[in-house]
């Protein structure tokens, strides 16, 4: 199933500016992900669905009221840093990402099974 | 200046962050933005009926009959004129939706409980619809909220679900989950209207329309609160937070009901109350987005010949023109930058000052139709003061002057640049 990565803003307008750009990236390296952007405002409705939470700098005081809801629901979040952002970099937003994934992926899962010959 | 900057840091964000978190705070805003699309489709009804070209009128006299403006009339009657009963289930349901609690229900009650305190009109027993447009605004959210609370409660209080006999189909027995507290909820307010009266208190949304919501509207509509708010909305976008959203629920609060007024004025033939309202800031200040950007990124393509800049620039019009300027914001950057501090907080203030004087003088005309904020400059001072080329004018004028004020710092902001390199290479 495809992972989704949504973004949160104010009005969802200047976070998907970089989920265009996130999306491009995502699907250059064959990997399947699916980006969305979403206004603070609306972003509970999605809580069920998605895999992660990247929230915009200029919103980041929002982090305590939803990391209450996602803890408990163990969706990782996090916030995207200014200068990324800034610029639009989709690439390097996409790692971060990767890399929270993968740390809520079992330990040792992929490992093991490269390990058998 | 860095002292300061830290100072600030240590203490106000914080604090502005924490009002930007609240959660009755973030429930009105949530609930302006989900009746914006009605609002901003009366202050279309009203822009058809009065655009003041005569030429226009006569043709659509011609063609829909003297009487064709009776149809703006009924789109305002669903929009600007109902906008209180929008918003008291539209705040209610984001708030219940915060508690995880259950919203349709808790947005049902709260606009229960709003009519049960409403008064009926004078001359007939029937809705007032004095009341339910802007005028009720403050009474629809103190509603909203006190309901929410108190029906959130109670939905909460295990002691208060009735229970069922064995073999109810658990479903059933959920649909009765909200039967008491919702009766208790419109109970309390029900007493209160009863008390209220018998104090003489007849009519609430009148007494608190005249104690707070009147001279709150007043007292907005200076130009130095217009000051305050322009610049606490920069300082708090120079430290990175969305200085917009955090004041719009008191920007909203406090200038739909201005705005609402000029429109009524606009369509009564009557000359325009008031001159701040929120699309008086979105068309004359905000252009471009906070710090009327748009006029750094002309000042960046006339003064600066540093790549990262002019990149910058590229990548930040597009998004500019519709008033989104992250981009610029967070990659020149903007945040914590001492270079642009100055220009970032001062131009929009001067703008603000000068939009008000030329209004104030009735060379420009007040505004009276709420735009979306993406509207691109020049379109959106069009529009927003009721299809006046004035309106876009003074955009232009505005323009100009913010792009003088930007030239000598991102002149400066590139020669700070140019020697930080040179040390750079200099200990290399």
């Amino acid at each position: 199933m495809a992972k989704k990565v949504m973004l949160v803003c104010s009005a969802g307008m200047s976070t998907s500016l970089l989920v265009k750009k996130m999306q491009t990236a995502a699907i250059e390296r064959g990997l399947e992900i699916d980006v969305f952007s979403a206004s603070q405002a609306e972003a509970k409705e999605y809580f069920d669905e998605i895999s992660i939470l990247l929230l915009g700098p200029q919103v980041r005081y929002l982090e305590g009221e939803l990391k209450k809801v996602l803890d408990s629901m163990g969706i990782p979040m996090l916030i995207i840093d200014s200068r990324d952002y800034g610029t639009i970099n989709g690439e390097k937003v996409l790692d971060e990402v990767l890399a929270e994934l993968k740390k809520g992926e079992p330990p040792g899962f992929h490992e093991e099974k490269e390990d058998k010959p | 200046m860095s002292k300061v900057i830290e100072f600030l840091e240590k203490y106000f964000v914080p604090v502005a962050g924490k009002i930007g978190a609240q959660r009755h705070l973030v429930a009105i805003r949530d609930g302006f933005v989900a009746i914006m699309p009605l609002i901003i489709a009366g202050s279309l009804a009203v822009l058809i009926n009065n655009i003041p070209i005569d030429a226009y009128q006569n043709f659509m006299a011609r063609i829909f009959g003297e009487g064709w403006t009776t149809f703006g009339g009924y789109i305002w009657n669903g929009s600007f004129a109902v906008m209180s009963l929008l918003i008291v289930f539209s705040v209610s349901y984001n708030l219940a939706k915060y508690y995880k609690s259950d919203p349709m229900a808790a947005g049902v009650v709260a606009f229960a409980c709003l009519m049960t305190i409403m008064e009926s009109a004078e001359e007939a027993w029937a809705i007032p619809y004095t009341w339910t447009g802007a005028l009720g605004l403050f009474v629809s959210l103190i509603v909203a909220l006190v309901a929410t609370e108190i029906f959130v409660r109670l939905l909460g209080n295990k002691r208060l679900i009735i229970k069922m006999p064995e073999g109810v189909p658990p479903a059933v027995a959920k649909s009765f989950a909200a039967l008491l507290p919702a009766l208790i909820t419109i109970v309390i307010f029900g007493l209160f209207k009863v008390i209220t009266v018998a104090l003489g208190m007849i009519n609430i949304h009148q007494l608190i329309y005249d104690v707070i919501q009147a001279p709150l509207t007043e007292m907005a509509n200076t130009l130095s609160s217009a000051v305050v708010i322009v610049f606490l909305t920069h300082l708090l976008w120079f430290f990175g937070l969305h200085g917009a959203n955090i004041v719009e629920p008191l920007v909203q609060t406090m200038y739909l009901p201005a705005l609402e007024a000029n429109m009524a004025a606009l369509s009564a033939g009557v000359s325009l109350p008031y001159i701040v309202t929120k699309p008086f800031l979105d068309a004359f200040v905000y252009m471009g987005g906070a710090g009327t950007s748009i006029a750094l990124i002309v000042a960046i393509y006339i003064a600066s010949k540093r790549k990262q800049y002019r990149s910058l620039a590229n990548l930040s019009v597009a998004p500019g023109v519709f008033n989104i300027n992250e981009p610029i914001i967070f990659g020149l950057p903007i945040v914590l930058n001492p270079a642009f501090i100055i220009p970032f907080i001062i131009a929009p203030i001067i703008l603000t000052i000068f939009s008000f004087l030329v209004t104030a003088a009735g060379i420009v005309p007040r505004t009276v139709a709420m735009i979306p904020w993406t509207t691109p400059p020049i379109i959106g001072g069009f529009l927003a003061t009721g299809g006046s080329v004035m309106g876009a004018l003074l955009q232009i004028v505005n323009l100009l002057i913010a792009i003088l004020i930007y030239l000598p710092f991102v002149a400066l902001a590139g020669r700070i640049e140019e020697k930080r390199q040179a040390e750079i290479e200099i200990d290399t």
